[in-house]
């Protein structure tokens, strides 16, 4: 008997599914083709016919191009690769983007000497990896991603619509497509345009990941065809047009003072200023060995939707000072935490927290915001549009987090005997980070989403709370870190109110 | 205990109440052996309830719970607290072949408090439901002496993570279901057992069945295959219906685990119920 209860025991064991389940994201036809995006205003480019996508070739040409897709027989992987795909080439370059982030988001270890290397560029893969995508890096990546996916859509739906070839399956209805087709026109191929814009960005940005990255590249070029909605000379001028855009994008990136961003040597000047401000105590780090501050120089790095002096403008005022009664008053807060946090605090601050191993809070909001845009059914030009608005207002908030963080170099709460339930940043306290980056990306998402504006909000409240939650920082940080965030937001919102996209 | 070839007697139970410290300064992260100046010596406190019951001589039910404590004496780290997993054994056997018993095992746990499961190396469990499979065979030898060994199952379900997004190997997941790996454990033991008093030396091996590494300088988590080697003394005193025992093990080998001493006492109480 009892060896049957085993047996079965054993069944039971064996067909336990252990396998985890995401949610699918299925193809859709957008809600609208955004046929006048062709004129929307762009980032970079200035304007949509500032790169060439030369003209068709012959009717005839194109007939056999679509003729030839007839003998395309697709195998299950690479139905299973179009279904992939399908589902939004900027969406999908947006994850794999935030994959890479999650996967080089590690902080270098301390070598025998008790020296932390700095990651090397021109030797990606040895350790420490380059990049060590921390979220002011990631926030850039995405931001330049997101910019360079637009511009090249914008110009691609310029020229789709100038030269109005039909997709092969409305020129031949004998096409049986695998995806959705709507009547947008067919040339350049957007996926490929996407696809080429987001490879050279990417393996800028990760420059250790060029074969993962090239074998992305080349299933998302045969997708078009393998799904029967594209031509190769669809995919040959797509390819083309992105790979274009994206190196004007590239131009900005490498002047854009993000190589100066780790410079310790101001590092003194700055503890100086701060105590000249009247703070006793200033930040220190705390890991062992003390770890030099992460990037002290990327408040300098140009902003996207305001300029240096409004970032010194809207700077946030000086925090409490440490023993000023008001510091105090945030200082018993978390001490309290510190001594009874509940379960739901923790369950916060561990679902905000995006620590290393993850894809930074600015991932987090880029995820939210593909989200929105699938639910919303947004065209690929609309996806890449609201993307590098939040893109660019994540990436103005890193910078202007940053320069507000090393201008006043204030204390972490763990300078005063307080413990952390999330893991400890190495820089300083005030403003928060978090804050800063939920409010300016949920302020762009507010304003895209206004049915969903209340829920973003409250994301972005609860992603402040979740630091003081964590025990990583003060009320005040997160309170003006907060508002700081949402000014920030609102001048991305400012500039897409008058795009021509509205 | 779930692992041993001792039987409570029909209607005889034993309740016990054991206090464990286990620590470790160096820990593997996937093959490098490391210390960590952020953690300094990670110390995990345990304070378990146990009880074992005879329902017959030949099947027995034991069940316990622990009260976990982690704390980690540098970096600043939060310690963690709570009650762990409560467990469930069903212990049985036969006489197989030329004095050779053979034994099955068979249990079960689940959290007992919604302890947070990913904030590892502080966290004070891996938040999993398990069940168990042990086949055992032990051997009586001259003069009190017996061998003894294990092999076991272990089935672990998915876990629902705090965060809503992790890495497992170079992949991203975008959900808080996290597969923790299931896992082999084998054990061999040689001992003296007289009446109720025995002392012991086993060696234990432990591997998860698949998972991913610690990659550079990033903290453990869930989906790790961890591997160890153990070996240790285990020893109990009971003249009467009051005892003792205690046990002392050591990691010699592993992967993605900590190099952990542990060491634990407990008093024990047999009684009769009618």
């Amino acid at each position: 008997m009892k060896y049957i209860f085993s047996f079965l025991i054993l069944i039971s064991l064996v067909s336990c599914d252990k396998s985890v389940s995401e949610s699918m994201i299925e193809p859709y036809a957008p809600a609208k083709v955004d046929e006048t995006a062709g004129s929307w205003k762009t980032f970079i480019l200035t304007n949509s016919t500032e790169v060439v996508v030369p003209a068709l070739n012959s009717d005839a040409a194109y007939k056999k191009e679509v003729d030839s897709l007839k003998s395309i027989e697709v195998t299950a992987s690479q139905k299973a690769a179009v279904l992939y795909w399908g589902a939004g080439s900027v969406l999908r370059w947006n994850e794999i983007a935030r994959e890479l982030a999650a996967r080089y988001n590690i902080p270098p270890a301390a070598n025998a000497e008790g020296v932390y290397p700095v990651p090397n560029a021109a030797d990606p893969l040895a350790d420490p990896k380059f990049p060590f995508a921390n979220p002011p890096y990631t926030a850039r990546a995405l931001a330049y991603l997101s910019v360079a996916q637009y511009d090249a859509l914008v110009s691609a739906w310029k020229y789709k619509y100038q030269y109005n070839r039909p997709a092969p399956s409305v020129l031949d209805a004998s096409i049986k497509p695998l995806l959705p087709v709507s009547t947008l026109p067919a040339y350049p191929s957007e996926d490929a345009v996407v696809a080429q814009a987001s490879y050279v960005i990417l393996l800028a940005m990760f420059p250790g990941e060029g074969p993962f990255l090239a074998a992305k590249l080349a299933e998302a070029k045969n997708v078009p065809l393998w799904a029967k909605t594209n031509v190769n000379s669809d995919v040959i001028a797509g390819v083309n047009l992105g790979a274009a855009v994206a190196a004007k994008v590239m131009s900005r990136a490498k002047t854009d003072g993000m190589s100066a961003s780790n410079n310790q040597a101001i590092v003194p000047d700055m503890i100086a200023h701060a105590k000249s401000l009247g703070f006793t105590t200033v930040w220190a780090s705390q890991e062992l060995p003390a770890r030099p501050p992460m990037l002290p120089n990327y408040g300098a790095v140009k902003t996207w939707n305001f300029d240096r002096t409004t970032l010194e403008s809207i700077r946030p005022a000086i925090p409490y000072l440490p023993g000023s009664e008001a510091f105090n008053k945030d200082l018993a807060e978390l001490q309290t935490i510190n001594k009874t946090q509940t379960r739901e605090q923790a369950a916060i601050a561990n679902y905000w927290a995006d620590g290393p191993g993850s894809y930074t809070p600015p991932g987090h909001w880029h995820r939210y915001a593909c989200e929105a845009g699938i639910e919303a059914k947004y065209s690929e030009v609309r996806m890449a549009r609201m993307l590098a608005y939040v893109g660019t207002a994540l990436m103005d908030a890193g910078v202007a987090c940053w320069e507000t963080k090393y201008f006043y170099y204030s204390p972490r709460p763990q300078q005063f005997d307080l413990k952390t339930s999330v893991g400890l940043p190495n820089f300083p306290s005030y403003t928060s980070g978090h804050s800063t980056f939920s409010f300016a990306a949920a302020a762009v998402l507010a304003d895209f989403f206004p049915d969903r504006a209340n829920t973003f909000m409250a994301n972005a409240q609860q992603a402040s709370d979740s630091r003081v939650y964590g025990l990583i920082h003060f009320r005040v940080d997160c309170t003006m870190g907060g508002k700081h965030g949402k000014a920030i937001g609102d001048y991305a919102v400012q500039k897409a109110n008058a795009d021509g996209a509205n | 205990m779930p692992h041993d070839a001792i039987y409570m007697n029909k209607k005889l139970a034993c309740g016990a109440l054991v206090y464990g410290t286990s620590s470790w300064t160096t820990y593997w992260e996937n093959g490098l052996k490391r210390d960590n100046p952020n953690l300094g010596r990670l110390t995990t406190q345990s304070a378990t309830a146990m009880i074992a019951y005879g329902i017959t001589r030949d099947i027995n039910v034991m069940a316990m719970v622990p009260y976990v404590k982690t704390d980690a004496s540098q970096g600043n780290l939060m310690g963690q607290q709570g009650l762990q997993d409560a467990s469930v054994f069903v212990k049985t056997k036969t006489k197989a072949y030329h004095g050779i018993t053979a034994h099955g095992v068979v249990g079960f746990s689940i959290p007992v408090t919604n302890y947070v499961p990913d904030f590892m190396p502080m966290s004070i469990g891996l938040g999993a439901k398990t069940m168990v499979i042990r086949g055992m065979l032990s051997y009586a030898l001259p003069k009190h002496l017996y061998v003894n060994s294990s092999i076991a199952y272990q089935a672990r379900s998915q876990v629902k993570a705090d965060r809503d997004a992790y890495l497992a190997g170079s992949k991203l997941y975008q959900t808080d279901q996290v597969a923790v790996p299931d896992a082999f454990d084998a054990a061999f033991r040689i001992g003296y057992l007289k009446k109720d008093n025995q002392i012991e030396f086993f060696t234990e091996h432990f591997s998860c069945t698949k998972g991913d590494d610690i990659r550079r300088n990033d903290m453990p988590f869930l989906t790790n295959d961890m591997t160890m080697t153990t070996v240790g003394i285990y020893g109990k005193y009971q003249p009467k219906a009051f005892g003792v025992n205690a046990r002392v093990a050591y990691v010699t080998d592993g992967q993605n685990v900590g190099q952990s001493t542990s060491i634990s006492i407990g008093v024990l109480y047999q009684f009769k119920i009618k």
